[in-house]
């Protein structure tokens, strides 16, 4: 493990355990990071032997980097659990449901066929994979309907600017969650960015950030996505890399030079790409003043609420929705109390750990429903499946990506 | 290993789902915040004060040591489980079972984490004075057990000056009640005072009757800056003098503000010897009154440079800087060890010029924060255990440090405890006969050493 001198800078103190939204529920301090720090050493050192409780055990994890936003000694817990995941893979294997996911995940193509028969209906394999993976506590039904179409096939490849002359050009890395599910998310992003005098280009050979993949573990498998993405989006000639999904900007932003390092692939490729990639709320706060004149006084009066994704929030975010929240004159915000906690989604751990996700994801909506808000915004559609996923039938309030708001609140 | 027949006995009591031998587990709870670590024999994670007995009954049958564990925060090794045998875990044990405004009590089960139990008590506007930089994170078991302090204790006093009663099982398993929920209770020997702070050696605690205290109206805080460090003694002095207690009296030497600086940039001025910040509570009118002379007082004792907290944001980040200093310290070197010898308030200055110079001479890093209105010394050293060589310079720099803290008139511990670090240096502070004693209490309350044994007595 190339992370493993950074182990042995944790000094036991146990501050990660307050900012552990699983310890809150499980109450164990196998289950903190501190623990997992202590347990991945000692198999470092020679005196915990690999076994499957042991994969378990450093897979029970959200990934939120709560711990790592806290830690007094700067360790880096994502990496050293990708590292020790990567580990326990070669040992144990994955499962086999997880590794089809996966698979696809890698194979663009197939992953496009699978969601194709899905989207119509068919019972296709894909669909029992996803009925199967039903995931944790959420009900297929309520599973966001897939596009007809991926979005990155039915949408042109190059969008003029609404501007005579164009400001730039950017590219826009669309997440697979938009791909396959929300194309008004990525619809939303285009009509924002046009608005804004840019040219936007979609890369059609674009593929799955592989976040979902090098968190569990599978570097190697997700290295052929992660270089792929770098060659198509390293490009001299645009503003800014746009993502639509804290997930992947987390991936695109610091992820990809994490699991470079610990493959020793190229870094400097990723460290480039890295400072050109930019969340669409952050990148619509710093350009406000291009975009400002084109929203309507009059839109719609809304309350709101806010979720701050988890890859935003502790992946060197700084809560830009909230800022464009307040930009918006007819938003008005009502925070809930926990607004910054993770969601208990984490990727697959709602599969994982159902029980302990449920927990977790139960407060969250009875605060959110405190709050007496009609939207609850959000800028990562993983916490958006989630969140809505474990909504009642009751409940009026709605899911909503942060540019969506904004492209509806634009004139005409 | 425990036998196959102890192992039938403690699952038929708390059932498999809480109870857990495999090796993952036991390393998980072989360590707290102390540099030392040994494996346990099994985990239990009770839930009721019948079942603690129940396992009690079995662990003295089979003479099996028996380690209760809150969070796992203490900095002394005490909940290393030295000898082996069973962990008691109190994290689930965790409801809060009463809060009592009218008669100004709360009754809570021992692993209630001491913030949640603010946050619960704020909800009807009181609080639960104790406030140790740990406190989102240790429990009320492991707060009594230690009897655990923090900034605030300066006029509130520390975790045993709010305990009405608790609920304690002993070595044999006998259930015993100390206490009740009056302030005013002479009834009997004052036996919860026994058990807080002793550290879990004498009995397990299994429920907590605590004092709480209104929240108070309003906050002022001020921050001093001196070329002198004994000034800031002399302020802290007068202060007290005048009929002042301020909440909280922390004091940050010249190498921990510049530490602070180097690694976190808070916008600390770097030049200045000493820093104090103070802060007073209450009532409006009182605190606005006592906020000016206690500006006035630090400037006839030599402050530079006085500020005052204009907002809560700049209050919270004065207190931020205070208690990053573990934080920003444990991230230059692997491990961390915080001394918590405590001298007499006028002492301050000579303590921490002693501990520097003690520091000094054996070549180590370190930053020194201080509890200064009460004398609570925190050198914050950073080291590498794995570094033999200046582990053992670590190791006689602290004797030294506790030597001169007895000369000074202190004692070895504020409110960190002894555990296994401060074992050795009793003898220091406790002369035979004393020590003696609390040998016969041990004895006479767990014959057969069950109880959290290796640790101070
Ligand atoms: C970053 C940091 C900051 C800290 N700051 C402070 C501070 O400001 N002030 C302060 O006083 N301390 C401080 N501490 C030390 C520590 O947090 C306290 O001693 C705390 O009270 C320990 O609580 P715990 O629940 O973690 O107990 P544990 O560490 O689990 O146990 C501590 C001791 O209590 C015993 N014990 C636990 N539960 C029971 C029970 N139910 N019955 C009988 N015995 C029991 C254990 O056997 C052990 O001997 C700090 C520690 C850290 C890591």
């Amino acid at each position: 493990m190339k992370s493993r001198d950074e182990i042995f800078r944790c000094g036991k103190c146990g501050i990660c355990i307050q900012t552990c939204p699983v310890y809150q529920e499980d109450l164990n301090e196998l289950t903190t990071p501190r623990g997992k720090m202590q347990l991945i050493r000692h198999y470092c050192e020679g005196d915990l032997a690999s076994s499957r409780h042991l994969q378990q055990v450093v897979s029970k994890c959200l990934m939120c980097g709560g711990c790592t936003a806290f830690c007094p000694s700067g360790i880096d817990h994502e990496s050293i659990y990708m590292a020790m995941r990567k580990n326990m893979q070669e040992d144990h294997g994955e499962d086999w449901k997880k590794r089809i996911f996966f698979h696809l995940l890698t194979h663009e193509q197939q992953l496009k066929f699978s969601a194709g028969l899905a989207a119509k209906g068919q019972n296709s394999f894909f669909e029992i994979l996803y009925k199967d993976i039903k995931l944790g506590n959420i009900k297929l039904s309520v599973m966001p309907r897939l596009n007809k179409k991926p979005f990155r096939e039915a949408a042109p490849e190059i969008w003029l600017s609404e501007t005579e002359k164009a400001r730039g050009t950017v590219l826009y890395f669309v997440g697979c969650s938009t791909n396959y599910a929300y194309e008004k998310i990525g619809h939303a992003v285009v009509k924002v960015l046009k608005a804004m005098g840019l040219k936007v280009e979609i890369l059609a050979d674009q593929v799955c950030c592989g976040l979902p993949i090098y968190l569990k573990g599978g570097l190697e498998t997700a290295r052929q996505n992660i270089e792929k993405n770098i060659s198509l989006f390293s490009r001299d000639d645009v503003e800014a890399v746009i993502t639509d999904c804290a997930t992947c900007g987390s991936a695109l932003s610091s992820g990809y030079i994490k699991v470079m390092k610990e493959l020793g692939g190229d870094i400097a490729a990723a460290e480039k790409l890295a400072v050109k990639s930019v969340d669409i709320s952050r990148f619509i706060v710093r350009h406000f003043d291009w975009l400002k004149d084109k929203i309507n006084p009059e839109a719609r009066r809304t309350k709101v609420t806010y979720h701050a994704p988890c890859h935003e929030r502790n992946h060197g975010g700084s809560h830009a929705a909230l800022k464009l929240l307040d930009l918006l004159p007819n938003v008005e915000y009502v925070p809930a109390e926990d607004f910054d906690q993770c969601c208990g989604g984490g990727g697959t751990f709602f599969y994982d750990f159902p029980e302990i996700s449920k927990k977790i994801v139960d407060k969250k909506i009875a605060n959110a429903r405190a709050t007496g808000a009609d939207f609850w915004v959000t800028g990562c559609p993983g916490c958006s499946i989630n969140l809505a996923g474990n909504l009642d039938k009751e409940d009026h309030i709605r899911l909503i990506h942060p540019v969506e708001l904004i492209a509806d609140s634009l004139e005409n | 290993m425990l036998k196959t027949n102890i192992k039938k006995q403690l699952m038929a009591i708390v059932g498999q789902e809480r109870f857990f031998d495999d090796d993952e587990t036991l390393v998980a709870y072989s360590y707290d915040g102390y540099v030392v670590e040994s494996r346990p024999d099994a985990v239990l994670f009770p839930l009721a004060t019948e079942e603690v007995s129940e396992i009690m009954k079995i662990a003295d049958q089979h003479r099996v040591p028996v380690i209760a564990r809150g969070g796992g925060s203490n900095l002394t090794g005490g909940t290393v489980p030295v000898e082996g045998g069973i962990v008691l875990n109190f994290t689930k044990m965790n409801r809060i079972l009463e809060v009592n405004t009218g008669d100004r009590f709360t009754v809570v089960q021992p692993g209630v984490i001491n913030a949640n139990l603010q946050k619960e008590l704020s909800k009807v506007n009181y609080f639960f004075p104790p406030d140790p930089s740990s406190m989102g994170f240790s429990t009320i078991g492991g707060n009594v057990a230690e009897n655990a302090g923090g900034p605030r204790c300066l006029k509130y006093g520390v975790t045993g000056d709010y305990i009405l009663g608790m609920v304690v099982v002993l070595a044999s398993g006998k259930v015993i009640r100390t206490g009740s929920c009056n302030v005013k209770d002479v009834t009997g020997y004052r036996l919860s005072s026994l058990f807080c702070g002793s550290e879990g050696t004498l009995g397990i605690i299994t429920e907590v009757t605590l004092r709480i205290v209104p929240l108070p109206e309003s906050y002022r805080t001020i921050v001093a800056y001196y070329n002198n460090l004994a000034d800031t003694a002399e302020t802290v002095k007068a202060v007290l003098a005048q009929g002042i207690i301020p909440t909280a009296m922390e004091l940050m030497d010249k190498v921990t503000t510049n530490l602070v600086e180097d690694n976190a940039g808070l916008g600390l001025p770097r030049e200045f010897e000493g820093m104090l910040i103070i802060e007073v509570d209450g009532v409006s009118e009182a605190v606005s009154s006592q906020a000016e002379k206690i500006s006035k007082i630090a400037k006839s004792f030599g402050a530079i440079e006085i500020l005052e907290a204009k907002s809560s944001q700049e209050r919270e980040s004065l207190w931020k800087a205070r208690k990053s200093v573990h934080g920003v310290l444990s991230k230059l070197a692997p491990n961390c060890v915080t001394e918590d010898a405590t001298v007499p308030v006028s002492k301050v200055p000579e303590m921490i010029i002693g501990v520097r110079a003690i520091l000094d001479r054996h070549n180590i890093t370190a930053g020194i924060v201080a509890h200064a209105g009460d004398g609570n010394i925190h050198p914050v050293i950073i080291t590498d255990t794995r570094d033999t060589e200046e582990w053992s310079r670590v190791e006689t720099a602290a004797a030294e440090i506790f030597k001169l803290a007895v000369e000074l008139r202190g004692t070895l511990s504020g409110e960190h405890g002894i555990g296994l670090a401060k074992k050795q240096f009793l003898p220091l502070v406790l002369d035979e006969n004393t020590r003696e004693l609390m040998s016969v209490v041990k004895k006479a309350l767990d014959p057969a050493g069950l109880l959290n044994p290796g640790k101070f007595v």
